[in-house]
């Protein structure tokens, strides 16, 4: 009956990995956070969900509908005792659903720091304290005053409230719309990679175009479905673009960030559209533009100037002019939003513009009027399609099976026999068509990482805006190409060690100078490969880690002993185990309560690596090691009997046939192999596997060294065949202690591959 | 499930008349339901693996695709039969923890394809023990000959998908 639900403990992991992610003001997240937790809601949640934490959820969900309804204040304070709240669900899943009442009042206590009363008795009893709290947050209509009492940083919430007037007309044709929200994602991505771009190379006229010819198609189409509102928002917009064309005013930092911020705002209506699609008309909400309208006449009327600014130390500056405050941008309003400005509207990022004075390279020159082709500058992007995973994986298996029956073609035994030379040519040509079309099929998996990366210059632009320090990140390798599978995966982690470096490592500038460091601060991104594996470096010329204060807390964890003696290379590593995420901070290290270890399990699920190493005052390096894909395995097929296996050629250190002098014994059983000066143990691996064996003597027969997780053994096989790379396959629902998996042989067998971690562990046991 | 099944059987079959694929394990006549066979291959060379129950013969290679194998006598406790050519894989498609997967059932032989229709249709014999008769819908007489119609969601989902469970 479990089928379809995860396991409770990778949903709280999602949900912590998601709420380190939150940024004040970045209320898709939170609706993400929202998804998650109603899967653990009572009636939705898996039958094996403890009570407790089902009721934890509830009360949880209507702490996070008071985040977004604005009645809760969008501050990254109460996000982190949100975290916290995720750390005692976690605590609780830990235990079974059975927590102590300390891990119970500890998360009342968060609860109540948020702004959301709970008692713990109602998480153990009736769970009608949860509903309570829903219907609290269904009465939105707070003042906006209160508003920003409750939050002084009160960014930039965007609370949409729900529609009053009749809905739309734009729901006569689907078909169309559901093109257009497609549509309308590609190009508002575009839109954001061109503007960071053009932040690079301002003059460039290629990439101001780039960014206006997509305004100007959702502005047409969205005009033809009779979506009003992002009509003329990308109207307003498009209009603003065209001044920067025509050489009517420069394409300043001004004119980005509302590019930018509009960007943002077009997402949300249509992924509003687009849940409107798919659940029905209520869920319409009509969002308020008038500030952003405001604000692109505004710029358009004060001509090439950039508008004033406001220093970052008040990010909620009294009156700038372009402020979005609702109750300026009401005279403004026509009548379809004027029922969305009584609920407290506080549209996206209003202080952007007031943050620019204090952001690098910021102001950005005039370009130049020329407009080149539309034509030249298509070019750049280069043509693809979507295809369909499935079908991809499809042409991968079946040039797999091309590729091994060419190979039992050649092999037969009347075929091999004739001796034509047109026969061998042709086979030869045969060949190269065939590997070369392995390759190109195993290449359209493969996706370059820039894609990731662009969206690490953005995060790091806003949060060097938030934080007020100043950042350069600097890209290397964004070229490298990476397993369109693993893309999406890694995404999670990378942000939370960008934030991490930029939060933590970096120091705002005026400390930076005080040690004599430029007082804009570095942040490396680099990928490159290595090896068959894939190296995605985070470096910055912070802090770097405490190391006296990680062993000081590790030893209060009693994660090490006082008498351990660890290098600094290790204790640093101790910040990727669970222990260190738990409540209290160590300020220059952890962020939300919950930590790197979450970090550390993403990379892990990909077959990867993640460490640190760190120098205090100078800085600290993340590498992150992962597989070039996960499709494909480096291994070395081993006969054993008549089985065949395949060992991962990373994990092999060298294989040998062993000497008598080298092999010893203890009490007659655990076996051992003198390995250059270190005794290693000897795993038969026909025992553990239950087949027959040719060899049964150990010096007969050959051994291969491996290592895993620090623990070398010695595997004893009867023959090597051969180095191969194999692509994995799972056992189509077989899930085998030591076997990671299968793959298909040159000969169309299977054969399968070893799980060293588990004919380890397998051993021990 | 459980229940479906119940009321299935109490319907006299009414719900199980349709197209069945029958083969034969020993002198005893199988059917499975026409619309989760996906083929029938002849019997290839299979993979062991390890730390498997021994119905489970291994994996083979479907066309690119691993699939397990499972051998029908040994799932019911019948004598094995060495494999000859008669021997069949029957591949069928049944719904996994989060996709359906495919599963190999060794037979001695595939027969033909029945219409067999509810009035044919019988509840499964009480032999005692239940966990006999549960992987049974039902039994068909067709043709003269009783066919024992299995539940393939049963079949295959104790020996394969419950491992992984496990």
């Amino acid at each position: 009956m479990a089928a379809g639900h995860k396991p409770l403990s990778d949903l709280l992991d999602e949900m912590a990995l998601k709420i380190l992610m939150i940024e004040p003001g970045d209320l898709s997240i939170v609706g993400e956070l929202l998804d998650l937790i109603e899967k653990l809601l009572p009636g939705q949640a898996a039958a094996d969900t403890p009570m407790v934490i089902q009721r934890m959820a509830a009360a949880f969900k209507g702490a996070l509908e008071k985040f977004i309804m604005g009645e809760l204040a969008d501050s990254a304070e109460n996000y982190d005792f949100l975290g916290q709240c995720i750390t005692e669900m976690q605590e609780s899943a830990r235990k079974e659903g059975r927590p102590g009442e300390k891990i119970l009042e500890q998360f009342c206590e968060n609860m109540k720091k948020i702004g959301f009363s709970l008692q713990p008795s109602a998480l153990l009893g009736a769970n009608d304290a949860a509903s309570a709290g829903m219907d609290k947050a269904g009465e939105a209509a707070l003042g906006e005053d209160a508003c920003a009492v409750a939050s002084p940083q009160i960014d930039s919430i965007q609370a949409q409230a729900p529609a009053a007037e009749a809905l739309p007309d734009f729901l006569q044709d689907t078909d169309l719309l559901a093109g257009f929200i497609e549509e309308a994602f590609e190009h508002l991505e575009s839109i954001e990679v061109n503007v960071l771009e053009l932040e690079q190379s301002p003059d460039d006229q290629d990439i101001i175009n780039n960014i206006f010819r997509p305004f100007h198609t959702i502005k047409g189409v969205s005009g033809f479905l009779n979506l009003k509102t992002i009509n003329r928002l990308a109207h307003a917009t498009e209009n603003l673009l065209d001044d920067v064309r025509n050489g009517k005013r420069s394409m300043d930092s001004a004119v980005i960030d509302i590019v930018l911020t509009v960007g943002d705002a077009l997402k949300s209506m249509v992924e509003n559209i687009k849940d409107v699609l798919q659940n029905g008309p209520a869920n319409y909400k009509d969002t308020d533009i008038s500030g952003f309208l405001a604000n692109i006449t505004q710029l358009q009327e004060g001509g090439g100037e950039a508008p004033s600014v406001e220093p970052v130390s008040a990010p909620v500056a009294d009156s700038p002019p372009e402020i979005f405050e609702p109750e300026e941008a009401e005279p403004l309003a026509s009548e379809e939003e004027a029922e969305s400005v009584a609920a407290p509207s506080r549209p996206t990022p209003p202080t952007r513009a007031a943050q620019v004075a204090a952001a690098p390279r910021a102001e950005l020159p005039a370009g130049p009027a020329a407009r080149p082709s539309a034509d030249s500058a298509q070019k750049k992007i280069g043509a693809s399609i979507k295809v369909d995973v499935e079908k991809l994986d499809a042409l991968v298996n079946a040039v797999g099976e091309l590729v091994i029956m060419q190979s039992l073609v050649r092999q037969n035994k009347l075929v091999s026999r004739i001796a034509d030379a047109k026969l061998t040519k042709d086979f030869s040509q045969l060949t190269r068509i065939t590997s070369e079309l392995q390759r190109t099929a195993m290449s359209m998996r493969m996706v370059p990482i820039k894609q990731t990366f662009d969206k690490m210059i953005r995060l790091v632009r806003d949060l060097s805006k938030k934080s007020g320090k100043k950042v350069d990140l600097i890209m290397e390798g964004a070229d490298t190409e990476i397993d369109r599978n693993m893309v999406e995966s890694i995404y999670d982690p990378l942000v939370h060690m960008m934030r991490n470096s930029v939060d933590h490592g970096i120091s705002p500038p005026a400390e930076r100078e005080k040690v004599g460091k430029p007082e804009t601060g570095t942040v490396f991104l680099r990928a490159y490969q290595k090896g068959g594996s894939m190296m995605i470096e985070i470096e910055d010329d912070g802090e770097g880690l405490n190391t006296q204060k990680i062993r000081k807390k590790a030893i209060e964890r009693g994660l090490v002993s006082e008498s351990d003696n660890l290098s600094d290379f290790e204790l640093n590593n101790l910040i990727f185990l669970p222990g260190f995420s738990t409540a209290d901070k160590i300020t220059d290290v952890s962020g939300r309560g919950v930590g790197m270890d979450v970090v550390k399990k993403a990379v892990e699920k990909l077959r990867g690596k993640v460490d640190v190493q760190s120098q205090p005052g100078k800085g600290s390096l993340f590498t992150i090691r992962l597989p070039l894909t996960l499709a494909i395995i480096d291994g070395i097929i081993v006969r054993v009997g008549t089985e065949r296996y395949i060992i991962p050629t990373i994990a092999i250190q060298e294989s040998m046939r062993p000497d008598r002098t080298n092999y010893s014994t203890v009490h007659g059983r655990g076996e051992n192999l003198l390995v250059r000066g270190e005794l290693v143990p000897i795993i038969r691996l026909y025992e553990i596997f239950g087949v027959e064996s040719t060899n049964t003597d150990p010096c007969e027969a050959i051994v291969v060294v491996v290592e895993n997780e620090g623990r070398r053994r010695a595997l004893m096989v009867d023959e090597l065949l051969g180095k191969e790379e194999v692509v994995i396959k799972n056992l189509g629902g077989l899930d085998v202690p030591g076997v990671a998996g299968g793959t298909i042989l040159g000969d169309g067998r299977v054969g399968l591959i070893l799980d060293l971690a588990g004919v380890i562990a397998n051993k021990t046991d | 499930m459980e229940a479906v099944n119940v009321a299935q059987n109490l319907g006299q079959g009414a719900e199980l008349a349709g197209k069945y694929l029958t083969f034969s394990l020993g002198n005893e006549g199988y059917g499975v339901g026409i619309l989760s066979v996906r083929e029938i291959i002849g019997v290839m060379e299979i993979t062991a693996v390890p730390h498997t129950p021994s119905y489970i013969r291994g994996v083979i290679n479907l066309r690119g695709k691993v699939i397990p194998v499972l051998d029908l006598r040994l799932k019911f406790s019948m004598n094995h039969k060495e494999y000859d050519e008669r021997t069949c894989i029957i591949v069928v498609e049944v719904q996994g923890q989060t996709a359906p997967v495919q599963v190999g059932m060794v037979v001695d032989s595939v027969s033909e394809v029945l219409n067999i229709a509810a009035g044919e249709i019988e509840p499964p014999p009480s032999l005692g023990s239940s966990s006999e008769t549960e992987n049974i819908l039902g039994m068909a007489k067709a043709k003269g000959e009783v066919k024992i119609l299995l539940d393939v969601d049963k079949v295959v989902g104790e020996g394969i998908l419950q491992q992984l469970a496990s």
